[in-house]
């Protein structure tokens, strides 16, 4: 048997399958700010409830997400930390990069580090581009500083020299020198982080992972601790923000790598349902209470870059974190999310969020403000019996009218209406990006979507982008649980190496470096008990023209880079560049920036069961006929289904709602849907060849 | 026709369609450029107009190019005015300071129009900075120009494609014109692309709401912000308000020069007025009006904070009043390669006028200049010729309640990056030996500090090397507010092989550098707003312990005793 726990800001999911591959879904609230007690209580759920597991049968592996960095990170909240850093470049961290994002703001305040200034010390040593050493490592520096970061109580210590991604030999002398000095204190050089140049961007990395860094442990052996209490004495996992798991000692050595623990892992889910139902062309869709999520599957696999950002919004310049994370584009567009009329008399819905408390309108906990779910409930697509409490439609419709629909002089039904349409505007344009910015046609993809609003707006966001295709999983409320429950381990190790590709570049440099990047792969898989024989590599190659400076990534195969090999390689990169820029530029030299390895340290996984086939016609799992207002038709009356009774392989004609305890799809009129063999609902958005 | 009265939710849905076709046009430009002036500066705007040239929205790397898409269009409307003049597919290029929203010759504009149902509906306009336009000396503009001609090519509004056929003899002319013509004309192929982005989205959009409809959004587009840009400026404090301020010299003879300023702010107007600013000079820091305009347009955007919402209906409650032949308004064929050594204290100046006012909008003075660097040379490794083009980062002013920010780059800039010293010197060859905050400067004290500037020195690696440096604020201080303390001065200074220290300078043009000789840049601290003695002494202990200030500072300057490990020991009398 499998565990996967994930814990969210409202609740903690629960997924596991047995041997026979039954998957058991569950939820329980989450508990902070001791949030291991909110896995323990998800645990306990599904061994208690009538249909639960059976310890007996033993825990194989227990994969887990957290919030825990990302919170520490958001909130601030992390350990005292220190700086050690090549002489001359002290303020590096504080001078970032210059930018002001918010252009017409002359009180705009940069990000503040999370080191200040006498905490960040210079060290004499020096290595240039080439990777050679300049001036040597004075260890008397370290000594200096190590004394006084004592005195100052520092928690925890990170170490970036300039150029290290060339050399790191003078970042591991002092790490290896400062655990000799003071073996208590948590150190983190930039080479165990990320190996890609820009000092800055590394700078910031590594100081946010020695931030986090004594807080992540802390959580991690306190969750192992209880853990082992209850008798899970399994391989424990965590999810990282790359699409993969990772063992709780690695996790605790390079915290930063969980940033995304959480959402990234729905995406990986997609990649998995697409693989089990043979389809890798996806953009997965997640809508939860406060934000929209997407990304895009290319060919199975999730996409990853290290460009992320953490408070980085129009307004601020943000903390760069260039470690491996999923392709993800984010906007505060949820159930949650607030409508309201603008000073200049604009109707907007989000940023801002009622979040869990007091919620949406509909939850009576004293929400005023009008939000999505609110306008789902006033346009009949939710139902106040979706809701664990008592609905006062009448509140919902006031708050409509008096934030949105008297300001516009329209009725209530129209002003709800309107929310949607701007809310599905929103999270258009945010599926636009990941799609045909990137040069990506939609319509060639399937859309999958779940969390819980996934499955109310899939329906007609697909048919905006000339979708045919759109899959609510199963799992969809918990599904990121469900793809952590699926996952490999993975480990992404970026290296830049600047090449220009030629007849005279040394191939077997390039070749050479390849080997070692996957000796250490293999050799860090060891250390989380996979042997080699499960290990799968992936090389990738960030490139770009000479002199550009953005790359894009192709995949190099396992095919070895040689003079014979590499125009093939170069045309790759060309058609890449096409589809990302719209313009290739055949007479200019293509450059290799970064080395980037993928590897996958497969792990045995139980095949998902399929359904025990559901007796009975469509009409026995009819809960009601309710009237519901859709954009172009006006007021529908529409047979509404009950998820778990709905018959397998039997077809729903659209208009139709279909539910389930945490989610309603909304089926359109002209729409068709069926639930397959393993209950995930596919809905036809009906466009049809000729409107592509 | 009659049309269908659009409701608001549709209105609303237009206008983000194309926000984010304009956001779309600017990602793809930034991220294809070949000239890191274009992807790590962002040196360069780009936004869609309605038919008639008035802007509709505009996508901003950095706050100069404010106002100047919509010229270019309304230039072409004016030389190409026949019905059958402009067609589906033609490209339009421009780069005259003096017509069409120019600024210096190397900001280079391309517009072409978009149909739909076979009229026009809009224009994409893509303005940006290229590298090389040819000119006297590398990088095309410097600081030692006294005539136009010395500054590089002018291309004075041509049709560049026609019915999408480049047109081959300009691109010929390009390419034996510039020093890189590689990368001027990749730059220009990423600006196009850019260009048919948004064609394709505009089209999109009038086919899914219908071109009637569109049409009518974008007039409603520019009606609602010019009521809303009135309505701003209503709530603002209404007044004339006056500053003046002193520019070094033109790097030539002539200098310092006097710029004036007297802004108004009532019924819903904000006119400035330059009257009694010192008249053009023949060094390159004059001023073209469409850079005039845009520099008083972004004065009007932070203090009405309307910067996210920018068309041409937020424009129309403005007034310019500037006499041509004066340095901010001049005339054919005053140089203007350096203007942004006038634009910059001139918009310093609209900020010092109305501090008073709206301390919660303005901020005391900063560094006041771009900084622009050109180094040109030959990589060690490969031998390869390089020109690097970049502006310096510069400590700001303190503002009520908050400290300057050290080390961003100007106003004049935004969204722009520095480079890393890491790929400074892979791509350069050349060794930085430091990078860092210039503190510890009797400077830019307050109750609110200056932001630090910025020291950094560079090591050449080979012989042969150019250097061009263009630095405000050298003779003048930028001025602290309301008992403040004035900022420091920028300069730069060359350190020969054998030590030899070279007298430090504010601007020069084309300085030879062999190996082993060093380059050093500083940039000013910012201006200090309040008086120091009201600094909070744990405050000024911190910025002690902190190393912004020296212990002796701490007392001299804010009446506060710190050890020197950062320990606040007491006050001195002055703050007793």
């Amino acid at each position: 048997m499998k565990i996967a726990t994930d814990i969210g800001g409202t609740f903690t999911d629960i997924v596991t399958i047995d041997n026979a591959g039954r998957v058991i879904i569950d939820k329980t609230h989450t508990t902070p700010p001791n949030f291991e007690q909110g896995v323990l209580d998800a645990v306990k759920n599904v061994q208690e409830r009538p249909d639960g597991i059976d310890m007996n049968e033993g825990v194989e592996s227990f994969i887990h997400g957290t919030t825990v960095v990302i919170n520490a990170l958001t909130e601030k909240k992390g350990a005292k930390t220190a700086l050690l850093t090549t002489k001359g470049f002290r303020d590096i961290y504080e001078i970032a990069r210059g930018n002001r994002p918010d252009l017409f703001n002359f009180r705009f305040e940069k990000s503040v580090p999370v080191i200040p200034r006498y905490l960040r010390r210079e060290v004499e040593e020096r290595i240039n581009y080439k990777g050679e050493e300049v001036t040597p490592l004075h260890k008397e520096d370290i000594q200096k500083w190590v004394e006084y970061f004592k005195g100052e109580s520092v928690e925890s210590i990170a170490v970036v020299y300039i150029n290290s991604y060339k050399n790191d030999a003078h970042e591991r002398a002092t790490v290896e020198y400062i655990k000799e000095l003071w073996p208590e204190v948590c150190v983190t050089g930039s080479y165990a982080v990320t190996n890609e140049w820009r000092e800055y961007e590394r700078t910031s990395t590594v100081a946010l992972n020695a931030f986090v860094q004594p807080v992540a442990e802390a959580y991690v052996n306190k969750l192992e601790a209880e853990l082992e209490k209850q008798g899970i004495h399994s391989k424990k996992y965590i999810m990282q923000s790359n699409g993969g798991s990772t063992t709780f000692a690695n996790a605790k050595e390079t915290p930063i790598n969980m940033v995304e623990s959480g959402p990234v892992a729905g995406i990986y889910g997609a990649a998995v349902l697409g693989k089990q139902l043979g389809i890798d062309q996806i953009i997965a869709f997640d809508i939860g209470g406060t934000t929209a999520k997407c990304s895009l599957i290319d060919g199975g696999e999730v996409k990853v870059t290290t460009d992320y950002k953490i408070d980085k919004n129009p307004k601020t310049a943000g903390h760069p974190i260039k470690v491996p994370v999923v392709d993800i584009v984010e906007i505060g567009n949820g159930g949650g999310s607030i409508a309201r009329i603008d000073e200049r008399g604009a109707l907007k819905v989000g940023p801002i969020s009622a979040g869990a408390y007091p919620g949406p309108i509909a939850y009576g906990l004293g929400g005023e403000h009008p939000t999505t779910t609110d306008a789902n409930l006033v346009t009949g697509r939710l139902s106040p019996e979706n809701f664990d409490m008592d609905v006062d439609m009448d509140k919902v419709r006031e708050g409509v009218m008096k934030d949105v629909a008297e300001p516009l002089g329209i009725t209530a039904e129209e002003g709800a209406l309107g929310i949607i349409r701007i809310a599905d505007s929103n999270m258009l344009n945010a599926l636009k990006l990941v799609s045909v910015r990137k040069g990506y046609d939609p319509r060639e993809f399937t859309l999958v979507a779940f969390g819980g609003g996934g499955p109310m707006h899939a329906a007609a966001l697909a048919k905006d982008l000339g979708i045919s295709k759109v899959i609510i999983p199963l799992a969809g409320s918990v599904f990121s649980a469900w793809g952590m429950l699926m996952s490999d381990l993975r480990q992404d190790d970026v290296k830049t190496n600047i090449v220009r590709l030629g007849d005279d570049t040394d191939f077997e440099s390039i070749n050479a470096m390849w080997k070692a990047l996957e000796e250490k792969a293999l050799a860090d898989f060891a250390e989380k008990g996979i042997s080699a024989a499960n290990v799968v590599f992936s090389r990738n190659l960030d490139m770009r023209y000479a002199e550009q400076e953005h790359t894009v990534k192709i995949e190099q195969g396992t095919m070895e880079l040689s003079a014979d090999t590499y125009g093939s390689i170069v045309e790759r990169f060309h058609e890449a560049h096409e589809r990302a820029y719209s313009f290739r530029l055949e007479d200019s030299p293509a450059e290799i920036v970064n080395l980037h390895l993928i590897s996958f340290g497969r792990v045995e996984k139980p095949p998902v069961a399929e359904l025990p086939i559901i007796k009975g016609t469509l009409e026995d799992s009819l809960k009601e006929v309710r009237n519901v207002i859709f954009e172009q038709a006006g007021s529908l009356s529409t047979k509404v289904y009950l998820r778990d009774k709905l018959p397998v392989e039997v077809e729903v004609q659209g208009p139709a709602i279909i539910e389930e305890v945490s989610s309603s799809a909304l089926i359109h009129p002209g729409m068709r849907a069926v639930k397959d063999k393993y209950g995930n609902l596919i809905i036809d958005t009906g466009v049809s060849e000729n409107d592509r | 026709m009659t049309v269908k009265k659009i409701d608001q939710i549709t209105l609303d849905i237009i206008k983000d369609s194309l926000q984010a076709a304009g956001e779309e046009m600017f990602i793809s430009i930034a991220r294809s450029a070949k000239s890191p002036v274009i992807y790590e500066t962002l040196d360069f705007a780009s936004g869609i107009t309605d038919a008639k040239g008035n802007l509709l929205t505009q996508g901003n790397g950095i706050t100069g190019f404010i106002g100047m898409l919509s010229s270019m269009v309304k230039e072409i409307l004016k030389k190409y005015s026949t019905p059958e003049s402009i067609r589906q597919g033609d490209i339009f290029i421009s780069n005259d300071p003096y017509v069409g929203g120019g600024s210096h010759l190397s900001d280079v504009t391309v517009a072409m129009p978009i149909f739909a149902d076979g009229a026009i509906v809009a224009f994409s306009v893509a303005k940006a900075h290229w590298t090389e336009v040819g000119g006297k000396s590398t990088g095309s503009w410097s600081v030692d120009a006294d005539e136009i001609y010395q500054e590089g090519i002018l291309f004075p509004c041509l049709k560049l494609a026609h019915e999408g056929e480049m047109d081959q003899n300009i691109i010929d002319i390009i390419r034996f014109n510039v020093r890189f013509p590689n990368e001027s004309l990749a730059d220009m192929w990423c600006q196009i692309a850019g260009l048919k982005t948004a064609e394709k989205r505009i089209m999109e959009i009038c086919k899914k709401f219908g071109r009637e409809t569109f049409l009518e959004a974008i007039h409603k587009v520019i009606s609602n912000s010019a009521e809303n840009a009135r309505e701003k400026l209503l709530q603002l404090p209404q007044g004339e308000y006056e500053a003046d301020t002193w520019i070094d010299d033109d790097g030539l003879e002539t200098g310092p020069i006097h710029v004036q300023v007297k802004i108004t702010i009532r019924d819903g107007k904000f006119i400035v007025d330059f009257t009694g600013t010192d008249p053009q000079v023949p060094g390159p820091i004059n001023l073209p009006y469409s850079v005039l305009e845009s520099l008083c347009r972004v004065g009007m955007l932070v203090a009405t904070d309307l910067g996210d919402e920018i068309n041409d209906g937020v424009f129309e409650t403005m007034e310019i009043i500037a006499e041509e032949g004066s340095i901010v308004n001049a005339r054919r064929p005053a140089t203007v390669g350096t203007c942004w050594k006038t634009m910059l204290p001139a918009l310093n100046a609209i900020c010092k006028a109305l501090i008073p006012v709206m301390p919660d909008k303005f901020v005391a003075c900063n560094y006041g200049t771009v900084g622009s660097f050109i180094l040109a040379g030959t990589h060690p490794e490969t031998g390869s010729a390089y020109i690097d083009v970049a502006p310096t980062l510069g400590g700001h002013g303190a503002g009520l309640g908050m400290d300057g920010q050290a080390a961003q780059f100007s106003y004049g800039n935004g969204e722009t990056y520095n480079i890393p010293v890491e790929v400074l010197e892979s791509r350069y060859g050349f060794f930085v030996e430091n990078y860092e905050l210039n503190t510890g400067v009797d400077a830019g004290a307050g109750q609110w500090r200056g932001g630090a500037g910025l020291k950094r020195r560079y090591r050449m690696m080979t012989d042969n090397m150019s250097f061009t440096g263009s630095y405000g604020h050298f003779k003048f201080k930028p001025w602290g507010y309301d008992g403040g303390q004035d900022g420091s001065n920028c300069w730069f200074q060359v350190i020969r092989a054998d030590g030899t220290e070279e007298p430090p300078q504010g601007k020069g043009a084309r300085i030879l550098m062999n190996k082993g000789d060093v380059l050093a840049v500083v940039t000013s601290v910012g201006g200090g707003y309040g008086d120091p003695l009201k600094r909070p002494a744990e405050q000024v202990a911190m910025d002690v312990k902190n190393e912004y200030i020296t212990a002796q500072i701490a007392k001299d300057v804010y009446g506060v005793l710190v050890d020197e490990n950062g320990n606040l020991q007491g006050v001195t009398d002055a703050r007793k």
